[in-house]
């Protein structure tokens, strides 16, 4: 409760800094501070201390689970801002309210790791994304900012209209909105339709709106239009935070109900896991863009995540949080540098070892993670997530995890294209200047990946404290 | 128990600290100081060897000696424990000791070495030893692997430590990849105990010998002889040896005559319980003896390298004490390890004094009447050929005699040509000695006006171990000579007792007598052939085939190396390019090309990503109204029961 209150506070905060001050450094300070007061608050709630006491009648229900991932989800964010506060205060003139829009869309996150309720599952939902769309569109006087915004509206409105569409089968079968699986008579809708078709398709409905947000294929085309036309800087954080979350809706809503989908369910999840990492990683591969590169290796990464439905256990939901955690950190670190360059194809990062060995470095131990090599975090959530596969119980696993390392394979090519770009080509790569606090920051967080690729139970071990 | 433990921890690891502190300070410390300090370790471990020796003799052997769990995995223990009886014991003193004389012989020898290189040097020694103690101690065939590896190692970087001569480089790998071929089969033979038995500890494996079948045991000790072939130079993997005469002198005597090259020797007698058990072994072991012992001999007739001649002499010696191991006469043979370790290093120390004082000149032929300039070094080397040659009362007449003895009770036909190899030996060996210290001298007046004796620190080694080597075999006189074979007695509760023959001491008397009847002969008819008229051209007929070593060298090339090479470049040329590299790159294509065609569907128009998404959903839809009946079916299809 702590976090949906205090975030939603927070964005009215920013709204009214923004009337107050023009001065963008003192706008960026008092973001960090909010977020960190919302950290704060959230970490309250583990220990029981409430700001409010509201009767939400079950409508939402907080475990450590999901209070879990906000923390992961606001660390993410002010690591984001620390890396990368100063180039949001540069996309336009309206910083305050990026902030704001900012602290909208964890008011967004903050629901869909509480809802208990699909009435809340699809206030999450737009909460979540309605500021989304304004900050692909932030750019104002760019043509292609204006593009994506649009398209991200246009298809975003139609996923709605799909999870809406099943939220209605679902009502109409149970005559309720909870999200537990209430089998009842008593609703006329179901009497009259056959009743046993009703949940089964409104469930599929609401698992395909959740696909498109999570960027799984064949609902991922918005996405690299949508990343590659945004401003940088929101790119960073819509495809790290804004997603994750969107599993985390999934597991909430799955975890108990997905045999309800019936034995179908058991081809459609691989079928959906094994296109997303075929798209994703075989259309990176000719990328000539880094940013549009990280779109495609984002959907790609939603693959393995994926994996998160089809064992569905302990392992997975495990493995999910630590995926999360390793792949926001080692994208936004992507992303920060990746606003700093100039260029931003595969051309633009010859020889940047030679100029900046300290961001070459980071970033290279940054990529390494996505392509899940040992001693990153990457290799662990990689790793949980097929082991969960393994051990998922009656599914004969095996080949998928096989299907899905060798993808693995494919995506060390695009990946290792930035790092041969940095080491072994010459050139003279453009990129703004940066201070001090911005390297060691960055090195901080390439060591706190490589800490948790040694020690991956130290984060896990939060979630039973 | 606990003094036992301290005491071989330290006598270990003293040689590896030498290795280490010599090895990282060896651009900072002066050249005295390095010798000093690698000679003085050895020196402590020897000092330790002999209290352990006394403490071994007074009290007998006692269990394995833990340390730690070097290995736990499962059932299998594989523990680093030493084992410390009679038998090792022997081998500690001989590794200590003659190791350390070669250290300071070594002091002197190399002193033209510039400083880093010299530190390199008594590194690799100190930690040769170190590995050679690690083999010979070990509680278990895992241990005395490492050492085993460990000294084959040492040997690869001595052969080659004037790495700026190619051949030398050459002769290195050569020594190096022939003992990889024998270490394979001593790798199998320990996973074929581990597999049988679950243990690779000694003790453990004899005293559950009864739970292998006969094949088991036929195929270990197989196994392990030939990994001892590879070790101890013996046919088919003996022509490393001679090439490994690349390295130091001192390291030729060290490692390539008195110990390194009898670690085959050790392993078999360590594992004389297993050869008991195996007839076909045993066998196999005395005949590839007793024809490498033959076969290196008359090679060595026709070398006019110092050093070759000497080399393939070791090879024939170590020949002989397979032939020893073959036929039962264990402590006869490590009885001969040791005098041989005494005056073939004395031999080898000797040459290299020559080689020292003609400016490494090694061609014998260019030698000739050094006796008056090196009186010292000529009277060792007297020494050292007397003892090898098998004259009573000297060393080598008593380890031989009692394996001929041996040899004779099981086939007398072995004892015939063991005989005739010891009549060759001491036909080469005072061929050489003829040839480089009596008649005139040969080489230039250049080298004439510098030859002089050695220092002291390499005459004082050769004085003691021209002692050794006189008086080393009264340790083993034969109860025939009035003797009763302390060596024997002491080795006693470590190897079985040789009860196959009964010779009567007539017998023993007319075989001595005839075996030294025959090598006197030999040696007079060398001495007067070779002391005036020393052959210098180069030989015909079945000379030239000698000369030329049987021309094995190329024989192997033909046959394995030709081969094997172009099967490299078959594989190289058509296997790697059209098959691997055109599959890894075909892959990479496939890769590149599907891409370029995914991109296409990412073309920018709402509208169309509109219509594939609902396609997509049409497809889950319709996936989902089979109800299973897809999964279903794949699933009898790649699943069927």
């Amino acid at each position: 409760m702590n976090a949906i209150i205090l975030s939603a506070l927070g964005g009215i905060v920013m709204m009214f800094t923004g009337i107050f001050t023009q001065n963008k450094i003192v706008i960026k300070n008092i973001a960090i501070i909010t977020l960190l007061l919302l950290l704060i608050g959230n970490l309250l709630h583990f220990y029981g201390i409430y700001m409010l006491h509201v009767d939400v009648k079950d409508m939402l229900q907080f475990n450590n689970f999901g209070l879990f991932f906000n923390t992961i989800a606001f660390t993410s964010t002010l690591i984001y801002f620390l890396l990368s506060g100063t180039d949001i205060t540069k996309v336009g003139i309206n910083v305050a309210e990026y902030f704001a829009l900012i602290f909208f869309v964890l008011c967004g996150v903050s629901i869909l790791t509480s809802f208990h309720n699909l009435l809340m599952l699809f206030l999450g939902i737009e909460i979540l994304s309605i500021p989304l769309y304004i900050l692909t569109g932030a750019d104002k006087k760019n043509l292609k900012s204006n593009e994506a915004a649009l398209k991200y509206f246009l298809m975003g409105s139609f996923s709605t209209g799909i999870l809406l569409m099943g939220i209605a089968l679902l009502y109409g079968a149970s005559g309720n909105f909870s999200i537990e699986s209430v089998p009842s008579t008593t609703s006329k809708v179901a009497e009259m339709a056959n009743s046993s078709i009703l949940t089964p398709l409104g469930l599929l409905f609401v698992f395909v709106a959740l696909l498109f947000k999570v960027s799984a294929a064949p609902f991922h085309f918005w996405v690299p239009d949508v990343y590659d036309g945004a401003p940088s800087v929101f790119t960073s954080f819509m495809a790290t935070i804004a997603k994750a979350v969107g599993f985390i809706a999934f597991i909430f809503l799955f975890e108990s109900r997905i045999a309800e989908l019936g034995p179908s369910s058991r081809i459609i999840i691989p079928f959906v896991i094994i296109l997303t990492l075929l798209i994703g990683n075989i259309t990176a591969v000719f990328q000539q863009s880094v940013k549009r590169m990280l779109a495609y290796s984002s959907i790609a990464q939603a693959g393995f995540m994926l994996f998160v439905l089809y064992s569905n256990n302990d392992i997975s939901s495990e493995g999910i949080l630590l995926y999360s955690v390793a792949y926001s950190f080692a994208t936004i670190g992507i992303f920060a540098i990746l606003i700093k360059m100039k260029d931003y194809t595969f051309e633009g990062y010859n020889g940047l070892a030679k100029k900046e060995p300290l961001i070459a470095a980071a970033n290279t131990i940054f990529l390494l993670s996505l392509a899940g090599i040992p001693l990153t975090a990457g290799f662990f959530a990689k790793y949980y997530m097929l082991l969960s596969a393994i051990k998922a119980n009656g599914q004969n696993a095996l080949w998928l995890v096989i299907v899905a390392v060798l993808f693995a394979a494919v995506s060390v090519y695009y990946y290792f294209r930035v790092i041969q770009a940095m080491y072994f080509k010459e050139g003279n790569p453009e990129i703004a200047t940066t201070n001090t606090s911005f390297k060691v920051i960055l090195l901080a967080l390439a060591a706190i990946i490589i800490f948790i690729g040694l020690f991956p139970t130290v984060v896990l071990n939060f979630l039973y404290f | 128990m606990e003094i036992m433990k301290t005491l071989l921890a330290f006598i270990v690891l003293w040689p590896l600290v030498g290795f280490l502190v010599n090895g990282l300070g060896r651009n900072y410390f002066s050249k005295k100081r390095i010798a000093f300090y690698a000679s003085e370790q050895i020196f402590a471990s020897f000092i330790a060897s002999i209290i352990v020796f006394i403490l071994i003799k007074n009290n007998g052997a006692q269990g394995d000696i833990t340390y730690f769990n070097f290995i736990h995995i499962g059932k299998l223990i594989i523990p680093f424990a030493f084992k410390i009886d009679q038998l090792s014991a022997i081998f500690l003193l001989i590794i200590t000791g003659i190791g350390f004389l070669i250290h300071v012989y070594s002091a002197a020898y190399m002193q033209q070495e510039e400083q880093a290189h010299y530190g390199r040097y008594f590194s690799y020694l100190n930690l040769f030893i170190f590995s050679m103690l690690l083999l010979v101690l070990g509680a278990n065939y895992v241990i005395m692997f490492i050492g085993w590896e460990g000294v084959g190692l040492c040997s690869y970087l001595l052969i080659g430590f004037w790495f700026k001569n190619d051949n030398y480089n050459y002769a290195a790998k050569k020594a190096f990849i022939m003992n990889r071929i024998g270490d394979l089969g001593f790798l199998l033979a320990i996973f074929w105990m581990i597999a049988k038995l679950g243990t690779a500890n000694y003790s453990d494996v004899f005293s559950n010998v009864s739970q292998l079948s006969t094949t088991d045991i036929t195929a270990i000790t197989i196994l392990l002889f030939i990994g001892a072939m590879g070790k101890s130079a013996q046919i088919p993997l003996y022509t490393w040896l001679p090439d490994a005469m690349a390295g130091p002198t001192p390291v030729s005597a060290l490692i390539h005559a008195a110990t390194m090259v009898t670690a085959g020797i050790y392993m078999v007698a360590r594992s004389n319980v297993l050869y008991s058990l195996s007839e076909v072994a045993q066998n196999l072991v005395a005949i590839t003896g007793l024809v490498t012992a033959l076969f290196a001999a008359t090679i060595a007739i026709k070398q006019n390298d110092i050093k070759k001649v000497l080399a393939y002499s070791t090879v024939s010696q170590l020949g002989y004490m397979f032939l020893g191991l073959g036929v039962g006469a264990y402590t006869g043979a490590v009885f001969h390890v040791m005098t041989h370790a005494f005056f073939k290093a004395l031999l080898f120390l000797g040459a290299g004094s020559v080689i020292h004082a003609m400016h490494h000149e090694q061609d014998i032929r260019k030698m000739g009447g050094l006796k008056k300039y090196l009186p010292i070094t000529h009277i060792t080397f007297l020494i050292g050929c007397i003892a090898i040659s098998g004259i009573p009362p000297f060393s080598g007449f008593f380890s031989k005699d009692e394996i001929l003895a041996a040899a004779y009770a099981h086939n007398p036909v072995y004892w015939g040509i063991g005989v005739a190899t010891a009549g060759l030996t001491a036909f080469y060996m005072f061929r050489l000695y003829a040839t480089t210290f009596l008649g005139s001298f040969r080489g230039t007046p250049e080298q004439a006006h510098h030859l002089h004796e050695s220092p002291s620190a390499m005459t004082i080694p050769l004085i003691i171990l021209a002692i050794l080597s006189v008086v080393g075999g009264l340790v083993g006189v034969p109860e025939s000579l009035g003797g009763h074979h302390a060596l024997h007695q002491f080795l006693s509760p470590v190897l079985l007792t040789e009860v196959k023959y009964e010779t009567t001491h007539s017998t023993e008397y007319m075989l001595m007598g005839l075996s030294v009847a025959i090598a006197a002969t030999a040696i007079v008819i060398a001495i007067v052939t070779y002391s005036k008229k020393p052959q210098i051209s180069n030989s015909t007929g079945v000379g030239k085939l000698l000369e030329n070593k049987w021309y094995i060298d190329e024989l192997y090339d033909a046959i394995i190396v030709k081969p094997l090479g172009s099967l490299a470049s078959f594989l190289k040329n058509v296997i790697e390019k059209s098959g691997i590299d055109a599959a890894v790159n075909g892959v990479g294509k496939l890769v590149n090309y599907s891409s370029r065609q995914l991109r296409l569907l990412q073309n920018g128009q709402v509208g169309g990503y509109i219509l594939l998404m609902v396609l997509g959903m049409i497809v889950i839809v319709l996936i989902w109204v089979n109800d299973g009946y897809i999964y279903r079916f794949l699933m009898n299809l790649f699943f069927a029961k």
